[in-house]
């Protein structure tokens, strides 16, 4: 039983997941990251190493250093002409006009290279699961020709992996917004990554994608907005102080790492400051930089690349024959679509839709992978019917405040048990109101039954055990029961569809809760405070009958007194909290006062309760309301 | 027996064997599951203060910047500073937190990230010249790679 993973096979960084309990989740490599660098490089010693490894020893060896292999695989030498200028590494044409690197006088294929990268990733899934990993699903752009899809296979093979599927890389995040279950729906896919662009534009029906059109740009991403960035920094500083940190190493190195961060806080607020201490030095002494940058400056330096990204769209648009009003969902994947900017003009391209942006953009594509890989494993069928409970299940206890047994969203079937008591001496029976929703008070909540346990034998509150179990199926039907501990007297009730509700309804009932969560906190406060004094009460009550004459006068009186206040009070359903609370702990001074005076006397008898008087520690602190 | 009754029994034996297999599917999902969550409990925790050290470091480097700055002052002001210094430093070290020496050092991806190679100047190639950002460990496990330059 094997697990199949997902590939995000990139450009510049991968990402692999995999299929958990039926929940896709991204596997962290043995760096403890999320991203895996697609870089390989061969050292002098002839080590091979992969991911963040190879590119920390990028810079000392440039010409045995792969990266960006994606952009050569498939492709014949011929046309990759551009993409050499680009990287230090040594491109050179193999047979058939086959794409080579050399390195160290032999020869590699970006097929062998992208194979290590893979074979790094399964292996890193391999540690992660505790289990061998063979089977994965790799996804590849768009537009990618035969060739390139066949070479990306064969990188799989070449790692000893069993390549279940290649998929588009729009269509694993169109999976993995659930989109598959769709029918006839338009779907543009805006992916703008660290160093590529591509958008898509797909259709749905019936489980089945198809590419209706592709157009993007493969050389522009995040990096060009990060490098604009520093420009900007550079040359202002460079006015300032008349020193061009672009031509140091180190501080061209801290800088960029400082423009990305300032581009990640200005997606999340207005303003943000980039400093840099001791950043370069002079005849003069140290310099610092130290400058502020709105993102509106942001926008203003980046404008023309958010520019560039329009003409991709509009021709997807036109190919695939389609008008922006006709799109039905827009996905956003790529790092680079967290800034605003990009994000407002996709609404402006799309006719002012909402994108899908709910799921990591970096990580969207493995997850819409690793769902592929699980569906062809057999897996996500299996697991996926397991539903939730869309809302708490409970029943009403002392005061009126519900109790909740199943908390909102737990995975289903289920069961829990807890013990409650009574709430009066003497209680025969108890009354089980079986409770669904978010709110604090029962009478909030919705119903879903009532039933009656009678039989229970006269006892103190408090000291009558009442197991109440809440089970429900994975059909969604509930089965609550009710047994007393010490009859084994059993009452129960079974209620169907407690799953059933419409999803406007429990969003309603889920967003009511919500809304009247201050109000609710402090009414449950108010029982919970009316609760206790009265227990209070109840309890000196019964030390003071207990012990009968040994309780001196004095405090006998001042304990009557604050039991008569305290039994007022919750009469009147009273809210004061303080005064409740106030009461309770003065009577219980009074009460320990009075049970030392007792013991005092006569310590040979003393046999009064101690503690709060409840009967065991599992029983909790919450008792059926008498009967009536 | 009725052929009927054979095609239903071998239907209920197939989806017998299918239920069995998502039970089981299931249940050692669960158990990895179980068995990782143990087993990375101790990561989850650092995880958290992983984030706030690592900014720590960031402070650290500009001490070490400033102090490449002012070796020869020697007033009672820089004595201060470098009080505060090593106190930053020993609040970490109580974590398990150290910077570990990469000078002279063989070069090592595992440790360090290269930033340039430079002139050998009497260093071996292949080692580390100087790091112009000190590289942290914590505990067994590298918090932070050192930034080096190195002969070559």
């Amino acid at each position: 039983m094997a697990k199949a993973i997902g590939i995000d096979l990139g450009t510049t960084n991968s990402v692999v997941a995999v299929m958990e309990g039926g929940k896709p989740t991204v596997i962290i490599n043995s760096e403890g990251s999320r991203l895996t660098p697609s870089v390989v490089g061969f050292t002098n010693a002839g080590e091979r190493l992969v991911g963040q490894l190879a590119k920390r020893q990028a810079v000392l060896n440039p010409e045995n250093t792969i990266y960006s292999a994606k952009r050569f695989i498939g492709r014949r030498f011929p046309e990759v002409q551009s993409e050499i200028k680009n990287v230090p590494y040594k491109v050179v044409a193999g047979p058939n006009d086959a794409v080579r690197f050399l390195i160290s006088g032999k020869q590699y294929s970006p097929e062998e290279i992208s194979s290590m990268i893979l074979r790094r990733l399964a292996d890193d899934a391999t540690k992660y699961l505790g289990e061998k990993v063979t089977d994965v699903v790799i996804t590849v752009p768009a537009y990618f020709n035969d060739a390139q899809r066949q070479a990306t296979k064969d990188a799989g093979k070449i790692a000893g992996l069993n390549v279940l599927r290649i998929i588009n890389e729009p269509t694993a995040a169109a999976l993995a917004y659930g989109l598959d279950k769709k029918t006839n729906e338009t779907i543009l896919v805006f992916d703008l990554g660290g160093g590529t662009f591509d958008v898509s534009i797909l259709d749905v029906g019936d489980g089945v994608f198809e590419v209706h059109a592709t157009a993007g740009d493969t050389h522009l991403g995040g990096d060009d907005f990060d490098k604009r960035l520093v420009d900007w920094i550079a040359e202002e500083f460079m006015r300032d102080q008349g020193i061009d940190l672009r031509k140091d190493r180190q501080s061209l190195q801290r800088l960029t790492e400082a423009a990305e961060k300032a581009k990640i806080e200005l997606s999340s607020s207005l303003e943000t400051t980039i400093s840099l201490p001791f950043v370069t030095a002079d005849a003069s002494g140290p310099k610092h930089l130290e400058m502020k940058l709105t993102r509106a400056k942001f926008d203003q330096l980046t404008a023309d690349l958010v520019e560039r990204c329009v003409g991709p769209v509009k021709q997807a648009l036109a190919d695939a024959k389609i008008a922006e009003k006709d799109l039905d969902e827009v996905i956003l994947v790529g790092g680079a679509t967290r800034i605003p900017a990009v994000q407002a003009l996709v609404r402006r391209l799309t006719g002012g839709k909402e994108p899908n942006q709910s799921v990591n953009p970096d990580e969207v594509v493995a997850i819409g992978a690793a769902i592929q890989a699980g569906v062809l494993a057999g897996e996500v069928k299996g697991v996926v019917l397991l539903d939730v409970t869309p809302l708490s299940l409970g029943l009403e206890t002392l005061g009126g405040v519900m109790t909740k047994l199943i908390e909102r969203n737990t995975t289903i079937p289920a069961r829990k048990s807890e013990t409650f008591s009574t709430a009066d001496d003497n209680q025969t029976a108890v009354d089980v109101h079986v409770l669904q929703g978010e709110r604090e008070l029962a009478r909030d909540n919705r119903t879903l039954g009532h039933f009656r346990l009678e039989g229970i034998r006269p006892a103190l509150r408090g000291k009558p055990q009442i197991e109440v179990t809440f089970d429900i199926d994975a059909n969604g039907i509930l089965t609550v029961t009710a047994k007393d501990q010490d009859t084994g007297k059993e009452q129960k009730i079974t209620v169907s569809g407690s799953t059933q509700l419409s999803k406007d309804e429990i969003d309603r009932m889920v967003k009511d809760a919500q809304a009247h969560s201050d109000e609710d906190k402090r009414r449950k406060e108010e029982v919970e405070a009316r609760n206790s004094a009265d227990s209070v009460a109840y309890q000196v009550e019964r030390q003071i009958s207990e012990l009968g004459d040994r309780v001196p006068v004095n405090e006998k009186a001042r304990a009557e007194q604050l039991i008569g206040e305290i039994r007022e009070l919750v009469k009147n359903n009273s809210t004061d909290v303080a005064r409740l609370r106030q009461l309770g702990s003065d009577l219980q001074q009074v009460a320990h006062a009075l049970s030392s005076a007792a013991y005092s006397q006569a310590s040979q008898t003393a046999s009064g309760p101690s503690g709060n008087g409840r009967a065991t520690d599992d029983v909790i602190d919450a008792e059926f309301k008498q009967t009536r | 027996m009725m052929p009927t009754e054979t095609t239903e029994l071998e239907r209920l034996q197939e989806q017998l064997r299918t239920e069995h297999e998502m039970y089981l599917r299931a249940l050692a999902d669960f158990d990895n599951y179980r068995r990782r969550v143990e087993r990375e409990s101790k990561y989850t925790a650092r995880s958290g203060k992983r984030e706030i050290i690592l900014s720590l470091l960031e402070v650290l480097d500009g001490f070490d910047r400033a102090f490449q700055h002012a070796e020869k002052n020697q007033s009672a002001l820089w004595e201060g500073v470098q009080a505060i210094h090593r106190k930053l430093l020993a609040v970490l070290q109580a974590q398990g937190i150290a910077p570990f020496e990469s000078v002279g050092q063989a070069f090592d991806p595992a440790l360090h990230e290269a930033i340039a190679a430079v002139e050998p100047n009497g260093h071996p190639s292949g080692t580390v010249v100087d790091d112009v950002q000190r590289g942290y460990r914590w505990g067994d496990e590298v918090l932070r790679p050192a930034r080096v330059r190195v002969a070559q």
